[in-house]
């Protein structure tokens, strides 16, 4: 299969998805078309983040390993941005699904105290900004790094690292403000402090995954000379310890609900774990930790590609099942999945592969006017 | 000869050189290698063709038994032995049973790593080495390396190969003696004891938990059955009377008893029933009455009881004519008061059950005497 | 295109591991001199003042164990206080350690050496002075083996659902395996003593401690596997532990404690506490034992931007706890955490508040993190932030919870402090017979990142 024949195929699919994505609007309703517009807006959003985050904590850190490696998350945080004009559209879906949009809501005292946080405009000016921060920061670190190809001025490298810390700060908020206001606020009566970092945790291994993928490919094809199994090894020992990091938090915010049994928390989990819902979190459970984590645990699995190439893909898959596992009990529709699901599946994962591959054309594939990237390249375990 | 030589070394500088001599040397000595240097040195392994460590495979499966030792453990003491209910929750609560199983995991895999490595593959304690009598092992756990041909059952050509290191590089040349005999205390011996040493604490627990199940010989602690305070219906030496218990304070009205003031029954005729006669009355007498009064006065209040014998004494006929011809506030008043032998029933019977007991008697007072108006027509038929 | 090329900004230039001229057998004179020589008079001030407070400290222990917790200020509601805070605290600052020699080492970080020796030490002695705690607070130290799980003629096992035996097996298997990872990186360092010592009893004890060690490659490549093998295990026991811990609370239904977020914001609270007191330590080493050469500056820089990124993620776990007491609609919570910052103890919520978030900001500038009277006072701060953050938790917490009729204050007593300033005697005690006993620097693992100790490879992929 040559490029052009991959590119057809996608679009070909692509298209086929978009048909499938608009007739669920109109044949399934208005509620499924948002719930499945919302875990993947938010799948795509979470993936470009996590690289974002991966470009931004290798300024933090100084580290010169990943120098060579650095390009291919860069490219992928652009999804972040893509989501842009996919979150405005989201705001649609707020007076669908949101039950606080609805007025009758206020009725509640609890929804009515939280008024002040959880209204429409307020919403929409928390997402217009967190969006706007991450365009800033795109053009600091990314931007800045493609100019740097041109002008090899190592001035971008301390202006990075400068901005670095800032950003882990804006960071650690707005990816708070997601999972509260787009996951959490599906359930307004809900609340769990620790939301914010699981989201984030699931952005990073994402954005881990998304990276390795990309990374894999290109060595594949040697667009990537110079880096070897010793890169690709420090990459997925990253995966495998934020494998264990999800693992943990998403245990210690389930265990510390049951154990509690505290009525005005518990709600939420007893929606998730009952009737259907509870072999899929099983499900989630071995997919998301059992085997990733047995599969990784051995040395020599960390750096062979092959394994790692199917270790990622799973991840992807079960960030998708991470989501649809919070989000679709909402509707209290029991197991919802047919052809709407899968449409916007392949809608949205060809179209966004499409876009990955235009975005990795055109430009260098390494930051090749970074003064760290030979020492990156000489590295070794 | 009596000294043959162990092994002959060959100093070097540093790490460099040696890693480079060993190529040419090991293509040209049939005898065992080894290389002893301050600080591992990378490379050396793959250098010296040693095979790889099996580290890693111990402590997976040492790992793998200790979680399912811990998890089996749990749910076998918490869910079948003597199962605790905690706070509701269910007996086999694997939630509450995961940090338990982490930490053995751990603890066992950290373990076997340590001291497996120790005791099974580096064969250490071993004090009698006959390299750690060498003139050379000062200076290399300094600051030199040493390049080892070793003995292993052939004897060494000791020219030859000092010519051979020499050629490769080496700054100095020692040849080490033959070995003293085996230590006393070897790994292997140790082992042994720990074998035997866990074999008999399983063995031993398990002895014990049968032994104290089947024969419970000791006495439990007591601790908090044995405190300095005073008990019910024993002795107390701080009042003078000698007992723990004391009588309420003169006058005390005990709940529900709102004291009795009519100093006589004749005065007690006033008295009125404040009760209406109704079914629920009646049969609250009729309870009351079997349980207290029937014993003595009999089941129908005639005066022919089943206690004659024990007592002695008569007791009275409730239907006779004097006590038909009582007020309600007379009768009342010898339940209160008791009369001759009859003692006090004021405690035995509420306010309301001895009102209910005086509508009862008169119930049995008119059925006793009764005439044939007082009987429905059907019955007399 | 610009055909010239823009040097290298200073800021960007990787700083040395070492300063100055250090060769692999410098080292050992110089580190491990300090093991063979009699102490100066300054540590024997120092370790008469240590040992005094320490005695005091287990003085008033003895006596609270023969008179009973009432000589403490715990009442009914606050039934835990000092002891459960002391215990946090101690378990908190051990967690640097496993975090610098365990994480660091399989991050590769090289600087990790000069200073992982001295770390793992203060883990373990600080994980004794915790494990103190929850001996002497369950009221009959006599029966506190009951905790084990052993066959017993009461028929009962330990109640494995409760966090407080998961606290039992957590700081149990903590300090096991530090003391035996901190054990297996000595082994070597043992054998260097062994080799240079000229006294026959010195000789003999180096001797046994060593196992007879000899420095073969066939022996290394198990260590070295073994080693790191326990380093990942141990940096899963850094997360656990202090979780564990932060389960106590967690679990419970007590407001202002049943927060999902506990356990990530306690495990980052205790690699806070636990880097200010490794920097305070070590810049009273470096300064004292001349090993300016060897813990730099640029290490003391490196954990000042740690515990820059721990105040920062503390500030976080504090607004979200703020914010999500808010979003929770809870009479109750919403009640507790205005008696944080305004009720009896507001001063604590405020000096926490000061402590752990606002004078940490100072280390965002670069002289700061670079000069010793800013570092130890922050490091200071932090100390006092983080201790004061427990007080602020338990206390403030427990002594309003849902009942008003069960509101009480709670007041410490001299014993507490005195037990308290005993456990600080303790842990410096052990740091100052730890120097002088044992080398302070891991000098086996430091010659590995000296420059020019490390072979250029020959080709051939790795795995």
């Amino acid at each position: 299969m040559n490029e052009n024949g991959n590119t057809r195929m996608l679009g070909v699919a692509a298209a086929a998805g978009l048909a499938g994505v608009v007739a669920t609007g109109l044949v399934a309703g208005w509620e499924r078309f948002w719930i499945n517009w919302i875990v993947w807006f938010l799948f795509v959003l979470m993936v470009g983040l996590g690289c974002l985050f991966i470009v931004a904590l290798e300024h933090v850190v100084g580290a010169t390993w990943s120098v060579p490696l650095r390009r291919v998350p860069e490219r992928l945080s652009g999804l972040a941005l893509l989501m842009a004009p996919a979150a405005l559209l989201a705001l649609l879906s707020l007076p669908v699904l949101y039950p606080w949009t609805k007025p009758e809501s206020l009725k509640d005292p609890v929804i009515a105290g939280k008024a002040v946080w959880l209204n429409m405009p307020f919403f929409s000016a928390r997402v217009v900004a967190c969006v706007g921060l991450w365009i800033l920061a795109y053009r600091i670190f990314v931007s800045g790094s493609i100019r740097q190809d041109r002008d090899k001025d190592p001035r971008f490298n301390v202006r990075a690292r400068r901005f670095a810390p800032v950003f882990m700060i804006i960071f650690g908020i707005t990816i708070t403000v997601v999972a509260f206001d787009w996951i959490s606020s599906l359930e307004p009566l809900w609340y769990s402090d620790v939301l914010g970092i699981y989201i984030f945790a699931g952005t990073f291994l994402a954005g881990l995954a998304a990276t390795m993928l990309a990374v894999l490919y290109l060595m594949k094809r040697g667009r990537l000379p110079g880096v070897k199994p010793d890169h690709i090894y420090n990459l997925g020992g990253f995966l495998f310890a934020f494998i264990v990091f999800w693992s943990y938090i998403g245990f210690a915010q389930y265990m510390l609900m049951w154990y509690a049994n505290l009525p005005e928390e518990v709600f939420w989990y007893k929606a998730r774990l009952q009737g259907p819902w509870g072999p899929l979190i099983l499900l989630l459970a071995v997919l998301h930790f059992l085997v990733p984590f047995f599969v990784l645990i051995p040395r020599s699995a960390k750096s062979r590609p092959k394994r790692l190439f199917w270790v990622a893909v799973l991840m992807l898959v079960a960030h998708w099942l991470d989501l649809y596992w919070m989000i679709f009990p909402v509707l209290r529709q029991g197991l919802l999945f047919s052809w709407p699901e899968l449409s916007f599946g392949v809608f949205f994962i060809s179209a966004g592969l499409l876009w990955i591959r235009r975005a990795m054309t055109g430009g260098a594939d390494m930051p090749v006017g970074d003064p760290f990237l030979r020492e990156g390249l000489e590295f070794r375990l | 000869m009596s000294n043959q030589a162990f092994s002959v070394l060959g100093l070097f500088d540093n790490a460099q050189s040696l890693l480079d001599a060993i190529p040419s040397v090991k293509s040209k000595v049939s005898a065992r290698l080894d290389a002893y240097t301050p600080y591992p040195v990378h490379g050396m392994e793959d250098a010296l063709g040693l095979r790889k460590s099996p580290v890693g495979g111990m402590v997976f499966v040492m790992g793998l038994i200790g979680a399912i030792a811990a998890i089996a453990f749990e749910l076998w003491t918490e869910g079948v032995d003597y199962p605790l209910v905690t706070a509701g929750k269910p007996v086999l609560s694997w939630e509450a049973f995961i940090p338990i199983m982490f930490e053995v995991t751990v603890l066992f895999a950290c373990f076997t790593s340590g001291l497996g490595m120790l005791f099974l593959l580096n064969r250490l304690p071993l004090f009698r080495h006959p390299m750690l009598r060498s003139k050379s092992m000062p200076l290399i756990t300094k600051d030199k390396f040493a390049l080892a041909v070793e003995a292993d059952g052939q004897p060494l050509d000791v020219d030859a190969i000092t010519a051979l290191l020499r050629k490769a590089g080496a700054q100095a040349i020692e040849v080490v003696e033959q070995p003293a005999p085996p230590d006393p205390i070897s790994p292997s011996l140790l082992l042994k004891v720990a074998a035997v040493i866990g074999i008999s604490c399983l063995v031993a627990g398990y002895v014990t938990y049968w032994g104290v199940k089947l024969f419970p010989l000791s006495i439990p602690v007591v601790h908090m059955l044995d405190q300095p305070r005073v008990d019910p219906q024993r002795e107390s030496s701080f009042f003078k009377n000698g007992t723990a218990m004391r009588m309420p304070v003169a006058g005390t009205v005990a709940r529900g008893h709102l004291p009795f003031t009519v100093p006589s029954q004749e005065e007690a005729a006033a008295l009125a029933n404040p009760l209406p006669r109704t079914d629920d009355v009646l049969k609250k007498g009729r309870q009351a009455f079997a349980t207290y009064c029937s014993v003595c006065h009999g089941i129908l209040g005639n005066g022919v009881p089943t206690l004659t014998s024990v007592y002695g004494a008569k007791p009275a006929n409730l239907a006779s004519q004097q006590i038909r011809d009582y007020q309600d506030g007379k009768i009342y008043y010898v339940i209160m008061m008791g009369k001759n032998a009859m003692p006090s029933y004021a405690a035995d019977l509420s306010e309301d059950e001895r009102w209910s007991v005086v509508h009862y008697v008169r119930v049995l007072q008119r059925a006793l005497n009764a005439k044939d108006e007082d009987v429905r027509k059907e019955t007399l038929k | 295109m610009k055909t010239e090329t823009i040097a290298l900004p200073e800021i960007l230039k990787t700083a040395p591991i070492t300063e100055g001229k250090v060769s692999i057998g410098s080292l050992d004179d110089q580190v491990l001199a300090h093991v063979e020589i009699k102490p100066p008079l300054v540590w024997f001030v120092a370790f008469a003042i240590t040992s005094s407070v320490m005695l005091i400290g287990m003085a008033l222990i003895g006596y609270t164990i023969a008179t009973g917790i009432g000589v403490w200020g715990n009442n009914i509601p606050v039934a835990w206080a000092f002891d459960i805070i002391n215990f946090v605290f101690w378990v908190g600052i051990g967690h640097a350690g496993t975090l610098i020699s365990a994480i660091l080492l399989l991050f590769r970080a090289r600087w990790r050496n000069a200073i992982s020796r001295f770390a793992e030490a203060m883990t373990i002695f600080a994980v004794m002075c915790a494990g103190l705690f929850p001996l002497i607070h369950v009221g009959r130290p006599w029966v506190a083996f009951w905790l084990f799980p052993y066959p017993n003629q009461r028929g009962i096992w330990p109640n494995f659902r409760s966090p407080l035996i998961w606290d039992v097996f957590a700081v149990s298997t903590y300090f096991s395996v530090s003391l035996l990872f901190w054990y297996l990186g000595l082994i070597p360092d043992f054998a260097s003593l062994r080799d240079r010592t000229k006294g026959k009893i010195r000789k003999f004890l180096y001797a046994m401690l060593s196992v007879g060690w000899r420095g073969a490659a066939s022996h290394w490549r198990h260590f070295e596997r073994a080693y790191l093998i326990i380093a990942g295990l141990a940096t899963g026991l850094v997360l656990s532990v202090h979780s564990v811990v932060s389960f106590d609370f967690a679990v419970s239904l007590v407001p202002g404690w049943h927060m999902t977020i506990f356990p990530p914001y306690f495990v980052a609270g205790a690699i806070f506490a636990g880097f200010a007191m490794v920097v305070i330590v070590l810049v009273v080493v470096r300064v004292t034992m001349r090993l300016e050469n060897l813990i730099t500056m640029y290490h003391l820089e490196v954990m000042n931007k740690i515990i820059l990124t721990c105040a920062c993620i503390m500030g976080y776990s504090y607004l979200m706890e703020a914010f999500t007491a808010w979003y929770s609609m809870n009479d109750y919570i919403h009640h507790t955490f205005k008696q944080y910052v305004a009720g009896t103890y507001w001063w604590a919520g405020w000096t926490t508040i000061t402590c752990n978030i606002l004078i940490p900001q100072l280390l965002w500038v670069r002289r700061f993190r670079r000069n010793y009277f800013t570092m130890i006072f922050v490091a200071l701060a932090v100390t006092v932030g983080m201790w004061f953050e427990r007080f602020v938790i338990i206390v403030s917490s427990l002594h309003q919870d849902y009942l008003p009729s069960s509101w009480h204050i709670y007041k410490p007593t001299l014993v507490d402090f005195g037990i308290l300033l005993g456990s600080f005697g303790l842990f410096f005690t052990m740091v100052l017979l730890f120097a002088r006993v044992l080398p302070v620097i891991a000098t086996t693992e430091m010659k590995t990142v000296l420059p020019g100790t490390r072979p250029r490879h020959r080709g051939g992929e790795h795995e």
